[in-house]
């Protein structure tokens, strides 16, 4: 009960938190210098042309206006239009964040499902040959630049060796399954479509590990110092004492306690990933979020990058929170 | 446990190496390109990456020849025009008719100029020089223009002028002209429809069976956005894409190589330049604009950046556009010169702000090498890159002394750069990006525009650019060449320097 009205607090907080991010970035963002008018109206646009569009778009209106403007949208839950293509920005966020979201997923589900288990082989063979192989992975996976190994991994896997296929969801003749989530895995899935499941899921690999590898590489190396914290206590001792099984020993006590600086790296990590993943969805021409605000800034469109902001804090709010509860699960001391 | 295990990771393998590939057949062309579109609103868009889509799915009432800058008729069978050139009288083919059975009349051709001039965007500037409209009968539409202006017949190739179904007005919500509609749909009566466009991923194009002008050759165009260079070259050569556009320089040589691809070159119209604020002290004097222009390693320049793929620029218009005067005076590095010019001018610590953008990858290398002949010459150069619409902003505010530029004409005529860099009513973003201002170059490129006769107009161009080039407002780098690399047996294909970036889909053809 207790844990229940604490995520409603915390839930409430969101919204000053969201009211912040919206004033810092309205503010911030027409901070740059170059008029949306301009940008809108084209490179050889007559000035007559400019102001007219700066009239209809309210955009000469003083910046406190448009700014209640667009907060009075916003409790409506309208984002306004995006000033590059007149469309709803809720529109727009609704064509590509769900394959952000996919690519996030999926790369989540690399770090964790990669990085736990090397983490703790890298702990159980300390200082073996397979804790080095994973030292270097790791150290790797840390210091390669993203767009260096997105191009890498595409020549070999996809140009020379022709394994893995190249940049985009699906192949070029496969239809889109039907929308239900916009995940196209899921998507297909849903609606029974193996083959483009298939096609999907193939697509989703190289840039799944390529956003992933970073994250995965700092896991591994937290899940191995916080399981050797924890293999070194007296507790782990007193099991081995009592005779239990090495595997019991490692993956059901050891585990579960270095479980938590893990959670809160991952959920950082979440964050990051969402809102990192420009670089990978340029290289592997993956339409998401970083693409449509790298597009957005560029045009000075405003609403875009205003939707792209309240998206990204939100589910960083979000994340912080679920992590802030399973703490509660994961060590039974920590009450709210 | 174990063995369950190691099954389905074996399995998912499995079918991830063996996932069916499906590639596209001979009646499909995959073009792979670096930008979405962002609208496909003929009345809207003045971008060229959203004409690829738009172009092929209307008909105008004349159309560039096959890979020429002449325009011969299309919807119009012919035309007429009157002594001064102010009212134009287009008789309209029969049998065109929109994908409902519309037929294209004299009545679709009112809305669509009509429609494009009240949205008052880009295109409304590219037919600017329209007064009114008006239907004589259903097949013939006579044009008023607001004073006589040479150009006019080329400004109705262009984009801009796509006649689009009037019944579109069906789609109108608050008074918007179904522009919000027509942004997502197209409804003309070209060759092509679009078919879909997955936000991000592609836009499919559908040939149409029934076109007036004879089905094409394709069955679809499907354009795939791919952002980045490397990739569209990768899956050129695994033939996943069959032209890929916009392909780094530094990544030809590679591709040239391959057996299955060729690499296209064709002599562009997209000049850069370089503007030099006249208005700025010290650059106000002629021959500190000179120095400038001397101190620049052209050949260096096109040789290095570019490696050989552009051609220096005579004068401000290209090779290739009619108007272009073959014996202009043409600068090249003579750094003596310049620090004479500049030792004369008394102008010899000059201290300069370069200011580009990130819009073209040559512009860091060539703002660099600038800087080192500029050196060469006693002038301390600084560099400042700035984002686009920032950079943008400070030209059309003459808040910069020089600035890294791109020009590319929207329609064929010597107008496009004459009248639009130099004329003193265009200061800023529209055009005289210098600030220049020259009283007799006014008089002779306002006279030229307004006539409809070719010699007379070229005389009195040719008159201005001796002076402009006396006065170097700008200093002229290059013309582009544009590399458009495809597999071998694409066939059909015809470069337009008029439609950069478009396709003659209805042509094209895969062996």
């Amino acid at each position: 009960m207790r844990i229940l009205r604490y995520i409603l607090r915390r839930l409430l907080y969101v919204l000053p938190v969201l009211l912040g991010v919206t004033i810092l970035v309205f503010f911030i963002s027409h901070a740059i210098p170059g008029d949306p008018a301009q940008m809108i109206a084209g490179p050889k646009a007559s000035r007559q042309a400019v102001e007219e569009i700066r009239r209809s778009h309210g955009l000469d209106k003083p910046l406190p206006i448009q700014y209640l403007r667009f907060v009075s949208g916003l409790v409506q839950g309208d984002l306004g239009r995006s000033i590059r293509n007149h469309r709803p920005v809720v529109e727009d966020l609704k064509d590509f964040l769900p394959a952000t979201l996919e690519l996030t997923l999926a790369a989540m589900i690399l770090c964790l499902g990669v990085g736990i288990p090397l983490g703790i082989l890298a702990a159980v063979k300390r200082n073996k040959l397979t804790d080095h192989l994973t030292r270097v992975f790791s150290v790797f996976g840390v210091s390669t630049p993203v767009f260096w190994l997105g191009l890498m991994l595409l020549l070999l896997f996809y140009r020379n060796l022709g394994w893995l296929p190249g940049s985009g969801r699906l192949d070029i003749m496969v239809q889109p399954p039907p929308q239900f989530t916009g995940m196209y895995t899921l998507d297909a899935l849903l609606a029974g479509q193996w083959a483009t499941f298939a096609n999907a899921l193939w697509h989703i690999i190289l840039p799944a590990f390529c956003l992933s590898y970073v994250y995965l590489a700092i896991i591994t190396r937290i899940v191995r110092s916080s399981m050797i914290g924890v293999l070194g206590q007296d507790f782990i001792t007193t099991a081995r004492a009592n005779g239990l099984s090495e595997a019991i020993i490692v993956l059901k006590h050891a585990f579960k306690n270095s479980l938590i600086p893990t959670v809160t790296i991952t959920g950082l990590s979440f964050g990051e990933l969402m809102g990192g993943a420009i670089l990978t969805e340029t290289i592997f021409a993956w339409p998401g979020m970083g693409k449509y605000v790298v597009d957005s800034v560029n045009y000075l469109d405003f609403p875009g990058i205003m939707g792209f902001t309240l998206m990204v804090s939100l589910v960083y709010v979000l994340v912080n929170l679920t992590v802030d509860v399973i703490y509660a699960f994961l060590n039974p001391t920590i009450r709210y | 446990m174990k063995r369950l295990f190691l099954i389905v990771v074996l399995g998912c393998f499995g079918l991830l190496l063996n996932g069916t590939v499906w590639a596209a057949g001979p009646e499909t062309l995959v073009v792979g390109v670096s930008s979405d579109i962002h609208t496909l609103d003929p009345s809207v868009s003045s971008d060229n990456y959203d004409w690829r889509q738009i172009y092929p799915c209307y008909d105008r009432l004349v159309a560039y020849k096959a890979g020429s800058t002449e325009v011969e008729p299309s919807a119009a069978e012919s035309w007429s025009v009157n002594e001064d050139g102010t009212i134009w009288t287009f008789s309209i083919r029969r049998g065109i008719a929109f994908d409902d059975g519309t037929p294209l009349d004299a009545g679709a051709v009112k809305f669509a100029f009509e429609r494009t001039l009240q949205i008052g965007r880009g295109p409304a500037d590219n037919i600017g020089a329209i007064d009114s409209v008006e239907v004589l009968d259903d097949y013939t539409v006579q044009i008023t223009l607001k004073n006589a202006f040479g150009p006019f017949i080329q400004t109705l190739a262009t984009d801009a002028a796509s006649i689009m179904n009037p019944n579109i007005m069906k789609h109108e919500k608050d008074g918007d002209l179904a522009q919000g509609w027509l942004a997502e749909n197209t409804d003309g009566s070209g060759p092509f429809r679009l078919a879909e466009w997955t936000r991000g991923q592609r836009a499919v194009l559908e040939a149409k069976p029934d076109y007036w002008g004879g089905p094409a050759q394709i069955k679809q165009a499907v354009i795939r956005f791919m952002s980045e260079s490397a990739d569209r070259r990768m899956a050129l050569e695994r033939g996943d894409i069959d032209i890929a556009e916009n392909i780094l320089i530094d990544q030809l040589p590679a591709l040239e190589e391959n057996p299955d691809v060729e690499v296209n070159k064709y002599p562009s119209q997209l000049v850069e330049y370089v503007y030099i604020n006249n208005r700025k002290p010290g650059l106000d004097d002629p021959r500190v604009r000179q120095a400038l222009c001397f101190a620049v390693d052209y050949d260096g320049i096109i040789h290095y950046v570019l490696q050989g793929q552009g051609v220096q620029m005579r004068g401000p218009v290209p090779e290739g556009m009619w108007g272009h005067k073959k014996d202009l005076f043409q600068h090249k590095r003579d750094v003596s010169k310049a620090k004479a010019l500049l030792k004369e001018a008394g102008q010899e610590d000059l201290e300069l702000t370069l200011i580009y953008s990130e819009r073209r990858s040559s512009w860091e290398q060539i703002a660099t090498i600038l800087q080192a002949n500029f050196a060469d010459a006693g002038i301390t150069l600084n560099l400042e890159l700035m984002a686009n619409p920032t950079l943008r902003d400070q030209v059309d505010k003459g808040n910069f002394e020089l600035c890294l530029g791109a020009w590319s004409p929207d329609y064929a005529d010597p107008s496009m750069f004459m009248n639009f860099w130099f004329d003193s009513d265009n200061w800023g973003l529209p055009g005289n990006r210098s600030f220049y201002k020259n009283e007799r170059v006014d008089q002779l490129i306002r006279k030229s525009v307004t006539l409809s006769d070719q010699e007379k107009r070229v005389e009195l161009y040719n008159r201005a650019q001796e002076i402009i080039m006396d006065e170097a407002p700008y200093i002229f780098l290059y013309q582009v060449k544009t590399i458009v690399p495809m597999r071998k047996n694409v066939k059909g294909y015809v470069y337009n320097p008029m439609l950069e970036s478009m396709y003659n889909f209805q042509d094209i053809w895969k062996k």
